[in-house]
């Protein structure tokens, strides 16, 4: 009978471990079917706290159902009452055994005092790091959508500036065709220009050629025309105007 | 009522009629089942972080296969939790103490280990019948010795619970006898005894949970050698 706490609770503890598909199908199968009819009207809240006990286990409704008759007293003295019939009636024997119940009761109650709040503390510091890790789930999902909200508007943002970034390709790309263009312009020209240097350098050269040729047919014609007798007469007529010109240098000297 | 040592470990019964299936059975009374809310009351909670861990630390050793037996150990590990702590109150029985109980316990859960082994695993599980390690001139004598301790197992199983907690039970009915008979003649060795008998009652405490423990930690362990 045992076995259904630990129905109830083994899945979730061994979900904890490497998983072994073949015991969950076993714990599943043994599961109890539905024996009774759902409620479907939304349950009442449970209560917070649990019932108020006084010294930890007379409930206080018993106190306040006595109140009106018997007043503050009255429980306790049928408590006491009770407790002393028993014992001088001896309906209750005192024994070893009230002895070892008066040992075991004070360990069970220093226990409890004692490591009480700080069980109760633990339990729900269970609970409330259940509840945390749901809130943090819930949190970092709505920081992430957040987070995504503000990417979506700096977007939003960028693509006004659209314009501005395709006017500059633009003008780029304008730039880098006009440059291209001029580019080719001046090869053309230098292309061309290549070429009427080349007839201009023929031509030059053409007459540069005749020129020469023509100078040297001429001083030919002409070395070949001196004849000897005009060479004599020249080289005569030299050495007689240089005579002349020395007489006159020295007569001036 | 005049009770002597032995009328705690009598099977109890009301006008002929015998309790011991409502007295064996009373602990569940005391386990609420964990309802489906996803954040219940404390003790719902206690009990749930108490279930989970104690499935935990006896299933990590053991493999997949092992793991079919987490219902067993951990219901087992809770039912003789309960029984040997609600003994140490004062006129309950526990029926802890009765070897019956105990051996029937021990007795088929160790069984059911061993054929696992033998029938899965045979030259595994007749191999733990010899350490590693042992000189060659030992072997034979080793084997009997392990055959022994090993058929002794489910023996021992019960007879450590069942000893454990009939002897504390009578240490505890004894002390405070003789704290009940000194009282009127040596009220101060008396006083020292009832303090005796407080160190005695935190023993029996701590035992009864452990010896719960060592039950199902053991027949863990038999497991884990044959599966």
């Amino acid at each position: 009978m045992l076995s259904r706490l630990v129905l109830r609770a083994a899945p979730a503890a061994l979900r904890a471990l490497p998983p072994p598909p073949v015991a969950v199908g076993v714990l599943h199968a043994t599961r109890q079917l539905h024996t009774t009819q759902q409620s479907l009207a939304p349950l009442p809240p449970l209560p917070e706290k649990g019932g108020e006990v006084r010294h930890g286990l007379i409930p206080e409704e018993f106190f306040q159902f006595l109140y009106p008759k018997t007043g503050v007293t009255g429980p306790y003295m049928l408590g006491t009452g009770l407790v002393l019939y028993l014992l001088s009636k001896e309906i209750y024997v005192v024994n070893h055994e009230t002895v070892a119940a008066a040992c075991i009761l004070t360990v069970i109650i220093y226990a409890v005092k004692r490591f009480g709040p700080d069980v109760a503390a633990f339990a729900d510091k269970l609970n409330e790091e259940k509840l945390a890790k749901a809130l943090a789930v819930k949190n970092e999902a709505i920081e992430s959508l957040q987070a995504a909200i503000e990417e979506e508007k700096k977007e939003q943002w960028r693509v006004e500036g659209r314009s501005y970034l395709f006017d500059a390709k633009r003008n780029n790309v304008a730039m880098l065709l006009e440059a291209s263009y001029r580019e080719r312009l001046m090869m053309v020209y230098n292309e061309v220009k290549k070429r009427l240097d080349y007839q201009v350098a023929m031509q030059a050269l053409k007459r540069q050629k005749e020129q020469d040729h023509m100078i040297q047919w001429v001083e030919k014609n002409v070395v070949q025309s001196i004849t000897p007798q005009q060479q004599k007469e020249s080289i005569a007529k030299c050495i007689l105007d240089l005579k002349a010109l020395s007489k006159g240098a020295h007569a001036t000297v | 009522m005049n009770l002597s040592f032995f009328d705690q470990f009598m099977s109890p019964s009301l006008l002929g009629i015998p309790l011991i299936l409502i007295s064996t059975l009373f602990p569940t009374l005391l386990f609420p089942s964990p309802n489906n809310q996803w954040i219940s009351n404390r003790l719902s909670t206690l009990q749930l972080w108490f279930l989970h861990m104690t499935t935990k630390q006896l299933l990590t050793p053991l493999n997949k296969k092992g793991h079919k037996w987490a219902l067993i150990f951990t219901s087992l590990m809770t039912f003789l939790l309960t029984i040997n702590l609600l003994g140490l109150l004062p006129y309950t029985f526990t029926p802890t103490t009765q070897l019956s109980m105990n051996m029937a316990l021990a007795f088929p859960l160790w069984l059911a280990t061993l054929l696992t082994g033998l029938r899965n695993q045979p030259s595994a599980s007749l191999g733990h019948l010899l350490p590693e390690g042992t000189p060659t001139p030992l072997i034979p004598a080793l084997i009997l010795i392990e055959t022994t301790s090993l058929l002794i197992r489910p023996l021992a199983l019960g007879v450590r619970l069942t000893a454990n907690l009939t002897a504390g039970h009578l240490l505890i009915q004894l002390i405070s006898t003789a704290t009940t008979a000194l009282l009127p003649l040596m009220p101060a060795v008396s006083m020292l005894t009832t303090s005796i008998l407080l160190l005695l009652t935190l023993l029996e405490v701590a035992v009864a949970m452990i010896q719960a423990y060592v039950f199902v930690l053991l027949l863990t362990l038999y497991l884990q050698e044959n599966i």
